[in-house]
């Protein structure tokens, strides 16, 4: 285990008109973990990620990644410095086929498109898309394809910490259990650090090797998965206080 | 490697032979080798566009304001101090392209785009309309009759066509070029999702940017030849049904699609001076009306674009020739 921190995030806060969605939120990625980041609906969970990556500004603090400053930089830059995500809601390439959206994300680290097709297509059987299907176009194909392709898009990019934004929400149970060994694979044979948001319990106490909780806009605790599932401060947090 | 070059060079190459034997099969009958400029013209203006339109996705309103404003530079340069149009289409190229940077900026910085960004370019046309008026007077400004290659204006079409010919070549090359290129790998993601292109590291402003500009600039160099089919050139060159036309031509044909573009644009042209020609005199408007039935049919039976059609064709075709899958 090393504790070498990737990413720092240091009292953060994100205001949309009256609401706080983020509340002088400060936590650490270490490299190597994989961090699930948990929460009733409207925690700010996704809000953390989107200023992360820059898909907002924030309105204070600061995010660190490898100690340089990168808060409120454009999402382009964030994802040449080595940070990728994936979707909450699907965000495929319809008319490109399955294997030139993931070459376009494996372009961001070499001009030569050839080269960049070839790793697109390992990545592509890395997470367990087979040759059969590289050259469908992305309206073609089921939702549990989409999930794995928008993930070796965000793969191809060759990230240092990768987010998962609710990578299994609507999916079967047997097809929870495909990605997640999929996503331990990326974790442990790619040595992608990665940050993995949820609301399947199943899932998320799985594969994290630890949790941090948020909750109205506020960190409220973190530490390893079978700890947090016992603290009452969380399941206060989901399931409210017994009613007087 | 030399199958890749060949892949992009070869199709402008069949272009060019089979177009050059228009003159001879029509006789040179001057009327359809005009009619046949005038194509090559709208079919080159309709894959420029197809860069901006069909690879980045966005839907420009603006090409005759570049073909305009390049064309009546590299006219007056000709008429009023003699310079020649090979000197002058390159410097309408660059004027175009430095208006594209001076639109496109802007446009992309603050995130314009759907149909905002069209409605945009579809100003600029106006302006540029009505500003002309202002410059150039509400005259018909005729091209003095000057002949040979220095001038780049002859007796007969043929010349002109064929130099039409190698421009349209170089637009075809440019555009498999870029559907190969890292350059177009971006730009048909950003045309997908921009978020999520943003979210794998593409610069969206710097590429949209750069569509914008490749495309102006095409238009910019062949507004000389545009204005040389027409005759003349005034306020009315900034033509805004004539730019919305050369956005129809690019989905009918298919976004991004070159075979589908070309394809279109040589048919719809073709049709229209066709139904022009023999129901213009029957009743004023039927020709426009059957034309609007047309592109409305093409819109049901095939939304997608002719490319569906034409790509299948290109396939068989590369198959015949390389003997596998292309």
């Amino acid at each position: 285990m090393s504790d070498a921190v990737l990413l720092e995030v240091v009292n953060l806060s994100k205001r949309f008109g009256g609401i706080t969605a983020l509340n002088n939120v400060s936590m650490r990625i270490t490299k190597g973990e994989i961090l699930g980041i948990i929460g009733p609906n409207g925690a700010g969970k996704t809000t953390l990620v989107n200023c992360v990556t820059g898909i907002y500004k924030p309105d204070g603090g600061k995010v660190l990644f490898l100690g340089e400053d990168i808060t409120g930089r454009q999402p382009h830059f964030i994802a040449l410095k080595g940070i990728a995500r994936t979707w909450q809601k699907i965000r495929p390439f319809y008319n490109m086929t399955v294997i030139e959206a993931v070459t376009a994300g494996a372009l961001l680290r070499t001009k030569d498109v050839l080269k960049a097709r070839e790793e697109a297509a390992e990545i592509l059987e890395f997470v367990g898309i087979p040759r059969s299907k590289f050259e469908v176009l992305g309206k073609n194909i089921a939702l549990i394809e989409h999930k794995l392709v928008d993930l070796a898009r965000a793969i191809a990019t060759k990230p240092k910490l990768l987010f998962l934004d609710e990578v299994v929400a609507g999916l079967r149970p047997h097809e929870v259990d495909v990605i997640a060994d999929v996503v331990k694979k990326v974790n442990r044979e790619m040595g992608i650090t990665l940050g993995v948001i949820e609301h399947v319990m199943r899932f998320v106490m799985n594969i994290s090797d630890r949790i941090v909780v948020l909750h109205e806009g506020r960190l409220l605790t973190q530490g390893k998965p079978a700890e947090v599932a016992r603290d009452p401060l969380v399941v206060e947090a989901y399931l409210g206080t017994k009613p007087v | 490697m030399r199958a890749r070059i060949s892949s992009f060079v070869l199709p402008a190459l069949i272009v060019v032979v089979a177009g050059a034997t228009v003159p001879f099969l029509v006789g040179f009958n001057q009327y359809y080798v005009l009619l046949a400029l005038q194509s090559v013209i709208i079919a080159s203006i309709a894959l420029a566009w197809n860069i901006i339109g069909g690879y980045a996705g966005q839907l420009d309103l603006a090409s005759f304001a570049y073909v305009g404003l390049g064309g009546i530079l590299a006219t007056t340069l000709m008429t009023e101090y003699n310079i020649t149009p090979w000197v002058g289409m390159f410097l309408g190229a660059g004027v175009s392209a430095t208006l594209a940077f001076f639109i496109g900026y802007p446009l992309f910085r603050f995130g314009v785009k759907g149909v905002w960004y069209a409605l945009s370019t579809a100003a600029l046309v106006v302006i540029l309309h009505e500003v002309s008026i202002m410059v150039l007077g509400s005259f018909d400004y005729y091209i003095p009759f000057v002949e040979g290659w220095y001038y780049l204006r002859f007796r007969t079409w043929e010349n002109l066509y064929y130099f039409s010919l190698i421009i349209l070549a170089f637009v075809i090359s440019l555009n498999l070029y870029i559907s190969r290129s890292k350059v177009g790998y971006y730009l048909k993601a950003i045309r997908e999702d921009e978020v999520a292109a943003e979210a794998v590291g593409i610069d969206i402003r710097k590429y949209k940017l750069l569509a914008l500009m490749t495309y102006a600039s095409i238009l910019g160099f062949i507004g000389y030849i545009y204005i040389v089919s027409q005759r003349t050139f005034s306020y009315k060159t900034f033509d805004s049904s004539l730019s919305v036309y050369i956005a129809i031509i690019g989905i009918v044909g298919g976004l991004g699609s070159v075979s589908g573009t070309f394809t279109a644009a040589l048919i719809l042209k073709v049709v229209e001076e066709y139904l022009r020609g023999y129901l213009g005199g029957v009743l004023p408007g039927l020709h426009l009306l059957l034309f609007g039935v047309l592109l409305i049919t093409v819109g049901i039976l095939r939304p997608e674009g002719l490319s569906t059609l034409t790509d299948a064709l290109v396939k068989k075709v590369k198959a015949r020739i390389w003997g596998g899958a292309p």
